[in-house]
């Protein structure tokens, strides 16, 4: 007989290897933030005297760990997802008796522990080979909570996205945008957000990533930070997230 | 009954797919052929009785989506991992401890397959991966639309007759999407013909056969000489490349037989014919339609 099938641990193992057999994630989310962390602090690390070369490291740290969540959620997930309901996978696996929910919560689960091991991976590397300063617990509990929170907003964008769309290549081509665009705007091609022009600075205000990029060294090591307007950022970003699959359910159920 | 459909009407823009005026009913055991040309309405009524198409009308039936399988026409899975992994995820077990399963692997001669991923697949092995994980759900009824399109014919016998064997002892209701008429011949015990979404026919294959074609066909190719031969005999509707002769009773029947013979004609006897019973049966339904337009 054919039952209702569950979340459960072979579900999350399947999604694990769904994330696993698909190498844009492995690139996006685990080569190309340690890559860009040696090659950027090294040029950085070239200009400045040396003692503060540990500072700037651990600046060029913060940003490029931005990069593990949107790779992994935004556009690994995208790619992925759209891929899959190009397919009809989605209606495929309904028919066998899954719950299109436990679906999205398995996928999220898997998605969550493929970020952690990017984590892991960026961790070690940083501790062993740039060098960057030993933060203050407090300071790694908030950069790893607001890393998970943009995991998971960035996974619903990238969900509703390919909901809508139902096409790779457009999801492809809109995530890839965000992406560069959430790049330029949080500081992470070379350019800083307060080195940007006035509309633009006012746009990468209501991104969370912006403030992880150029505040939280200030207090990396102790010390204290006005979290408000990091928290406002956060609730649009979230916002926007809730509007787009709000909308997505709506497409998807016409 | 295990399935009743009433006054069923599944629309696509403003234009009418599928249109069930009287109720047509599934019984349990039922092996049901659905046939009918391209644009009949026989996936929309599939989907429309999965539930994944908006439709109106009444579906009654017992059994809570969960309770039913289906190969649909199109089947594609993850092709990041060897089907092996897609398989146990979707059936929430493991191939090595489950018996069942691995019977039915060996049944289709499936086990060189499992280590490979869903794209290295050839057609054939692609239609059997599904139709074991359709298989093992045991479900009340199963729909396979379109299982054998597009396979080669030396494979779709093979896969007609795998199905045939394991489905001969069970009493599981089947409903099969076909255009190959010698498929639903082997593999179907009612027909429904639909036609631009209306139902055409719906009963006993047997039944059918005696309303639209009477007792028994002799199909003959449609040759000059042929069709001398025929002139004056009762003929049904068919392929143009073929003749079918029409016979109610046993006399008729070997005087028929009789002349075929002394000409030396090659024919075919058949109380089964699928193809000149749709063709028929469309015909009629058609006739039907354009008597009742004129009235």
């Amino acid at each position: 007989m054919n039952m209702k099938k569950k979340c459960n641990r072979n579900l999350i193992i399947y999604e694990l290897r769904n994330i696993n057999g698909n190498l844009m994630p492995h690139f996006f989310g685990i080569v190309f933030p340690n890559l860009m962390c040696l090659l950027i602090s090294r040029v950085v690390g070239s200009q400045m005297p040396e003692g503060m070369y540990r500072e700037a490291a651990t600046s060029v740290m913060l940003t490029m760990a931005l990069i593990m969540p949107m790779s992994t959620m935004l556009l690994g997930y995208g790619c992925l997802y759209s891929t899959e309901i190009e397919k009809g996978i989605p209606i495929r696996m309904r028919l066998f008796g899954f719950d299109p929910v436990c679906e999205i919560v398995a996928k999220t689960i898997a998605q969550l522990i493929f970020l952690t091991i990017t984590f892991v991976i960026f961790g070690i590397f940083q501790v062993t080979v740039m060098d960057v300063l030993w933060p203050a617990f407090s300071s790694l509990l908030c950069l790893l909570v607001s890393l998970y929170l943009l995991g998971i907003i960035f996974l619903i964008i990238s969900h509703s996205i390919a909901t809508m769309c139902q096409k790779f290549s457009t999801t492809f081509g809109i995530t890839m945008f965000l992406y560069f665009v959430f790049m330029i705007l949080s500081g992470m091609m070379g350019i800083q957000t307060s080195q940007l022009p006035g509309p633009m600075q006012a746009a990468a205000r209501t991104l969370p990533m912006s403030y992880i990029s150029s505040d939280f060294i200030t207090f990396w090591q102790g010390g204290s930070y006005n979290f408000m307007p990091f928290l406002q950022s956060f609730l649009f970003l979230g916002a926007v997230s809730g509007i787009l699959f709000m909308v997505s359910l709506h497409v998807s159920r016409k | 009954m295990l399935l009743t459909i009433h006054q069923l009407q599944v629309k696509y823009g403003g234009q009418t797919a599928l249109e069930i005026t009287s109720p047509v009913s599934f019984e349990k055991g039922d092996r049901v052929g659905i046939i009918g040309s391209n644009g009949a309405g026989k996936s929309t009524l599939v989907k429309a009785l999965l539930g994944l198409v908006p439709c109106q009308g009444t579906i009654t039936t017992p059994l809570s989506p969960e309770q039913m399988a289906v190969h649909m026409q199109f089947n594609e899975y993850a092709t990041t991992m060897p089907v092996k992994y897609v398989m146990e995820t979707i059936l929430n077990t493991k191939i090595r401890k489950n018996k069942e399963l691995q019977e039915l692997i060996d049944f289709f001669d499936f086990e060189p397959c499992l280590s490979k991923k869903f794209n290295a697949l050839s057609g054939g092995q692609k239609q059997k991966f599904t139709i074991i994980m359709v298989m093992f759900q045991n479900a009340e009824l199963t729909f396979y639309d379109e299982v054998t399109s597009g396979l080669d014919f030396e494979t779709r016998q093979k896969l007609t007759e795998k199905l045939n064997a394991w489905y001969q002892a069970k009493e599981d209701t089947l409903l099969v999407v076909s255009h190959y008429y010698e498929e639903l011949e082997q593999l179907a015990n009612k027909i429904l013909i639909l036609d631009k979404g209306k139902v055409v026919a719906y009963g006993k294959k047997e039944a059918l056969f005696s309303t639209y074609c009477g007792r028994v066909v002799y199909i003959l190719e449609n040759t000059p000489t042929n069709r001398a031969l025929s002139a004056g005999l009762p003929t049904l509707k068919s392929p143009e490349h073929l003749i079918a002769l029409s016979c109610n009773d046993q006399e008729t029947e070997r005087k028929m037989m009789s002349l075929l013979i002394e000409n030396n004609v090659n024919f075919k006897r058949s109380s089964s014919d699928i193809e000149i019973m749709y063709i028929n049966a469309r015909e009629r339904f058609l006739n039907k339609n354009a008597d009742e337009r004129i009235v």
